[in-house]
């Protein structure tokens, strides 16, 4: 299940808090999300935090110029930048360089000129070579990346199974899949490192070697061979992934597991504490000659196993705070796919850097199950 | 992200100051490999000024190391920040990249 995306952000910097509130008027009309900030420093902590699609830049600010607020800009964002300025005579200066903007305004400014200049700029994007190449590099990736997920509801008797992914506008390599078996059911949650398509192709080489091993009666085997697969694929990239395989018997609520650097798996007991299963070893293709021994825990009538992403976990300061609220956003629910909503929401779209992805599986209280 | 390194006795300490992520993660990557082809091949990384680092930042790191052993020498890493040691910890990183309080302490014992 896939929510949809985030409408565009804009962050605008002025000094001057009337021409500040034009701007914002003018951009909220056109469909962005605006904020805004009064100075070039709070401007540049505005970006980071919101990471916008658009900037409008006053050059002069009270406190640092806004030649240099748009290096500083440059260094992590890949938004439009428009600058504006009150001196005309500036304006063939600034064009002249490359300074990181996209675009210059000269003030008094009208609402319809800036309107059609960012218009513009949005719709140039694609023609622009390189970044041409960067978004359909980033369309691609989304597409591999939602291809992994499964398409089935799946339903083991006795047990109540969800996921749900919401990705970020970079592309992350997140993914989770799982499958019916005849004892119960496989599931593997991955998230290989960096963003765009180099690790959604890493996502989708672990699904597919995942997959490849499910017939091996053996975890601790069928996961050595491959990790190994894997690795092999990695080791020329200079990447790794982390990765959760489980293997459920649902009759006697049995999980068997592998944690390869994940670290991000919990088992909340019905109305009881939450334990956070721990990484057995480094990520997978992170480290020559690692092993990674299984585990086993036991699902008792109303308890879930849950598997979040780091994405979530980043919204937090400590994995105490991060494991006690997945605990009670799990048990504050009747099913899985509540959960799973609920854990989502913990990572507000408009914070979330990464891609954010849940998997639920509640074994059914007693007198459900019937 | 800033980097700089200083050569001292026995290893070259490399300051990385600001966020470790997938922008300033290849740029730390190429920093250390050009020091340890130029100073030293006992590196320590000084993590003081470092308040967040993410999976790409882990790997740049893993890479360095990588790169440190292959050239004979070694890489430690020195005053973790609460987030980047949490990120080691889930990822079982700990127990390849081993972490000491200070940058004087991390080759003091050999």
């Amino acid at each position: 299940m896939v929510s949809p995306p985030e409408p565009r952000r804009a962050v605008v910097i002025e000094d001057d808090p009337d021409i500040r509130g034009l701007l914002v008027r003018v951009l909220v009309k056109q469909g962005f999300d605006v904020t805004e900030a009064g100075a070039g420093l709070s401007g540049v902590e505005e970006v980071r935090r919101r990471k916008p699609d658009l900037v409008t830049l006053d050059l002069n600010l009270p406190d640092i110029d806004g030649l240099e607020v748009c290096k500083q800009l440059r260094q992590f964002s890949d938004a439009f930048i428009v600058m504006l300025t009150a001196r005309a005579d500036e304006l063939d200066k600034l064009t002249g360089l490359d300074n990181g903007a996209d675009e210059y305004i000269s003030k008094p400014f009208s609402p319809r000129e800036l309107q059609s200049r960012i218009n513009a700029l949005f719709r140039r994007r694609p023609s622009a070579a390189a970044d041409s190449a960067a978004r359909s590099d980033l369309e691609r990736a989304t597409e591999v990346q939602q291809s992994l997920l499964p398409k089935e509801d799946i339903r083991v008797e006795g047990y109540d199974v969800a996921g749900m992914f919401r990705p970020s506008r970079s592309v992350g390599g997140d993914f989770y899949d799982w499958y019916q078996t005849p004892d119960g059911l496989h599931l593997t949650f991955a998230d290989a490192m960096g963003k765009g398509m180099g690790a959604a192709l890493i996502a989708a080489t672990v699904r597919a070697v995942m997959r490849s091993t499910g017939h091996r009666q053996d975890l601790d085997g069928a996961f050595a061979s491959a990790s190994k697969a894997i690795a092999t694929d990695l080791d020329s990239s200079n990447s790794f992934v982390t990765l959760f395989h489980a293997r459920l018997h649902a009759a006697s609520g049995t999980v068997s597991f592998v944690d390869a650097g994940h670290g991000l798996a919990l088992h909340v007991r019905s109305g009881g504490a939450a334990e956070r299963l721990p990484s057995a070893g480094p990520p997978v293709g992170a480290w020559a000659g690692t092993e990674w021994p299984q585990s086993n825990l036991e699902l008792a009538p109303g308890d879930s196993l849950v598997v979040v992403s780091d994405g979530v976990l980043d919204v937090f300061e400590s994995v105490e705070d991060f494991t006690d609220a997945v605990r009670s956003a799990t048990q504050s629910q009747e099913s899985a796919q509540a959960a799973s909503s609920a854990i989502l929401a913990l990572a507000p779209a408009e914070t979330a850097e990464d891609d954010v992805t849940v998997v639920v599986v509640r074994r059914l209280p007693e007198e459900a199950a019937g | 992200m800033e980097f700089s390194y200083e050569v001292k006795d026995s290893y070259a300490e490399v300051k990385a100051d600001g966020r470790l992520n997938m922008v300033s993660a290849p740029k730390l990557r190429e920093f250390v490999t050009d020091v340890i082809a130029g100073a030293s091949n006992r590196i320590v990384v000084n993590l003081e000024n470092t308040a967040f680092m993410d999976s790409s930042g882990l790997g740049a790191l893993i890479g360095c190391l990588k790169a440190a052993r292959q050239a004979g020498g070694d890489l430690r890493i020195a005053a973790v920040q609460p987030q980047v040691k949490m990120v080691l910890q889930l990822t079982s990183m700990d127990k390849v990249l081993t972490a000491y309080g200070s940058a004087e302490e991390a080759f003091s014992d050999d």
